[in-house]
C-alpha cells in the first residue's frame, strides 16, 4: 500500500508517527479536530472550515478502496446522507488509498463512487496526513466534528456501535432518537487542556515536565483515559513496567470498557510474560470491537505463546484493517524472530522502519 | 466617493509604487533558488514527481551553490531510480557543505543502489558517526545487510533504526 516517498519527506513523517496512532484513538472526545485542506477527485480543494460552515456537525468518514467494510459504510453513509442533507451534518468521505496516489488508485476510487453512487463530498487524503492527524487506526472509521472539537469517533464497522453512531446522528439531524440515548461522556476541559499540554512535552522529549500534567489531568478527571494510557507509557520507557500495568489496571476498573485501556494492559502482560492473563483480556477486548491494536497485541501473545499460526491470523487481522502501523509490523517481526525465521523478521522490521520515515526502497 | 489627489500627489505615489515593485521583484529575484526549492518539496508533496525534479533541477541552475538544492535534487533523482545522478548531486552538496548529514546518508543510499555495497557501507557508517538522528543511515545499512543475507546484522540495523525514529519501540 506504501509507496516510495522522497528522502527530504524523512523529517516530517517521523513527526507524524512520533506517536503511534493507537495511543490517542478512541480517546480523542474534546480534542480539537484538526483542521485540513484536501482536494477531491476534481483537484476542488474544500477544506474542513468549509464544512463546518453552517453546520451542526461534520461526519468525516476514512475509508479505502481496498478494505472489504468501505462499502458498506459510504452505502449506509449515503443512505443518511440522502434522507437528511441539509439537516446540519454533513457527510464528508475522506479516501486513505495511498499515501501517494497514482492515477490507476484514482481510477478506482471514480469507480466505487460511481458504483455506489456516492452524492457527498469525497476527498482524496494526498500524503495520509488527515489519516494521521485524526489517529485513525483502522480503515473505514468515522470521526464527528462539532464546535470544531472531536465529540464521537468509531473505528470499523462493528454492528452495534455502527448503530450507537448512527442514533448519535440522528439525533444531531433532529431527528427523534430510535432507542434512548444515553447522555455521551465529554472530557472536563482543563483535563483535556493538561493532558494536550503534557503530550507536547512527551514530544519535545521532557517526561519529567509531562509526567506531573498527566496527574494532574487524571484528578481533575478521573474518567478521562488517555493521560492513564500516556503515563503508562512513560512510567513503561522508564522500565517501570509494575508501575505502568498497575496504572492501566486501576484505569479499567474505572473503565472496564475502554478497549485502549485493556488492549495497553494485555500487551504490558503479554510482554512481562503473563500470558494466560494478556491473552484472555485481548480475546475479550478484540470480540467487542474490531481495534486493531487489540488484535496486534493478541498476536503477539500467541506468538510469546508458542502459537505462531495463531498469532499470524491475527496479525493478518489487525493488518487488514490498518497497514499503516509500524507497531504491528514491529510486533509480527519480534515474533518472527524469537521463532527463527530472521529472514520474514528482517523484512518486517524493515516494513516498519519505512512506515515511520515515509521512505521505500 | 473618490476624491481626485492633487497631480504632484498622485505622481510621488505612483513613484513609490513603482519603487515598491522594484524592491519586490529584486527580493524575489534573490530568492529564486530557495523559492524554486520550496516549491520542488511542495510538488513531491503532492506526488508530482516529475514536475518536483524539473523545479529542482532549476534550483540548482539558479544557484549551483546551494547545498541543500543539491541535496533535495539528489533525493529526488534516487527516488527516480537515477542513482548515478543523485550521487553526482550529493557529492556536489557535500562539497558545498561537507557537514550537510542528510546528503552523506543519500551519497550511501545512491552507492547502494548503484550496487557498490562496500563503498556504501563506508559511506552510511561515516553519516551514523556524524548524525545525531541518523535512522536513515540505519535503514540503508539494514538494507545492505538484508540484501547480502545478513539478517541478523539487518535485523540489528533496523531496530535501531525504529529506537531513534520514536521514542517508544514495542
Amino acid at each position: 500500500m506504501i509507496r516510495r516517498l522522497p528522502l527530504f519527506f524523512i523529517a516530517v513523517s517521523v513527526l507524524f508517527f512520533s506517536l503511534s496512532a493507537h495511543a490517542q484513538a478512541l480517546l480523542q472526545a474534546g480534542a480539537e479536530a484538526p483542521a485540513f485542506t484536501l482536494k477531491d477527485l476534481d483537484g476542488k480543494a474544500a477544506s474542513l472550515a468549509d464544512f463546518a460552515k453552517g453546520n451542526k456537525a461534520v461526519v468525516l468518514v476514512f475509508w479505502s478502496t481496498w478494505s472489504p467494510r468501505s462499502d458498506t459504510a459510504l452505502k449506509r453513509f449515503e443512505e443518511f446522507h440522502l434522507k437528511y442533507r441539509g439537516r446540519g451534518v454533513q457527510v464528508v468521505g475522506v479516501n486513505a488509498d495511498n499515501q501517494t496516489i497514482t492515477p490507476e488508485d484514482r481510477q478506482k476510487i471514480r469507480r466505487t463512487a460511481l458504483d455506489l453512487k456516492l452524492t457527498f463530498p469525497l476527498l482524496i487524503d494526498e500524503g495520509l496526513k488527515t489519516f494521521h492527524a485524526y489517529n485513525v487506526i483502522a480503515l473505514p472509521s468515522t470521526v464527528v466534528v462539532t464546535e470544531g472539537k472531536i465529540a464521537y469517533e468509531l473505528p470499523g464497522l462493528p454492528l452495534t456501535r455502527t448503530e450507537d453512531l448512527f442514533d448519535y446522528l440522528l439525533a444531531l439531524a433532529g431527528e427523534p432518537a430510535r432507542t434512548k440515548l444515553e447522555a455521551r461522556y465529554q472530557p472536563r476541559y482543563d483535563a483535556v487542556a493538561a493532558t494536550n499540554l503534557a503530550r507536547g512535552l512527551v514530544a519535545q522529549k521532557r517526561p519529567e515536565q509531562a509526567e506531573p500534567l498527566f496527574r494532574k489531568a487524571i484528578e481533575k478527571d478521573p474518567r478521562y483515559m488517555l493521560p492513564y494510557v500516556e503515563l503508562a507509557k512513560l512510567s513503561e520507557a522508564e522500565g517501570k513496567t509494575a508501575e505502568a500495568e498497575e496504572l492501566l489496571a486501576k484505569a479499567l476498573a474505572i473503565d472496564p470498557e475502554s478497549l485502549v485501556v485493556a488492549a495497553e494492559l494485555g500487551y504490558l502482560q503479554a510482554k512481562t510474560g503473563k500470558l494466560k492473563e494478556a491473552i484472555a483480556l485481548l480475546e475479550e477486548t478484540v470480540k467487542k470491537n474490531s481495534y486493531p491494536p487489540g488484535h496486534y497485541y493478541l498476536a503477539y501473545a500467541f506468538g510469546r505463546n508458542g502459537q505462531l499460526k495463531a498469532a499470524l491470523a491475527a496479525f493478518d487481522e489487525a493488518l487488514a484493517l490498518n497497514p499503516y502501523e509500524p507497531t504491528a509490523y514491529t510486533l509480527r517481526a519480534e515474533v518472527y524472530q524469537k521463532n527463527g525465521q530472521l529472514k520474514e523478521a528482517a523484512a518486517d522490521y524493515r516494513k516498519a522502519l519505512e512506515l515511520l520515515l515515509g521512505v521505500r526502497w | 466617493m473618490v476624491r481626485a489627489f492633487p497631480a504632484g500627489i498622485a505622481g510621488l505615489l505612483a513613484l513609490c509604487l513603482v519603487f515598491a515593485l522594484n524592491a519586490l521583484s529584486f527580493a524575489e529575484s534573490a530568492e529564486g533558488g530557495d523559492a524554486l526549492l520550496k516549491k520542488a518539496r511542495e510538488l513531491s508533496a503532492e506526488g508530482r514527481a516529475a514536475e518536483a525534479l524539473e523545479t529542482a533541477h532549476q534550483a540548482v541552475k539558479v544557484e549551483p551553490d546551494n547545498a541543500a538544492a543539491q541535496e533535495t535534487l539528489g533525493s529526488l533523482l534516487l527516488d527516480a531510480g537515477r542513482a548515478e545522478e543523485a550521487l553526482a548531486a550529493f557529492e556536489a552538496a557535500l562539497r558545498q557543505s561537507p557537514g550537510l548529514r542528510t546528503a552523506r546518508t543519500g551519497k550511501g543510499l545512491a552507492l547502494l543502489k548503484k550496487g557498490d555495497t562496500a563503498a556504501a557501507e563506508a559511506a552510511l557508517k561515516e553519516a551514523l558517526v556524524t548524525n545525531p538522528n541518523p535512522s536513515t543511515a540505519h535503514y540503508g545499512l539494514g538494507l545492505l545487510y538484508e540484501r547480502r543475507g545478513e539478517y541478523d546484522k539487518a535485523i540489528e540495523q533496523y531496530k535501531e533504526g525504529l529506537k531513534k525514529s520514536r521514542g517508544r519501540k514495542k
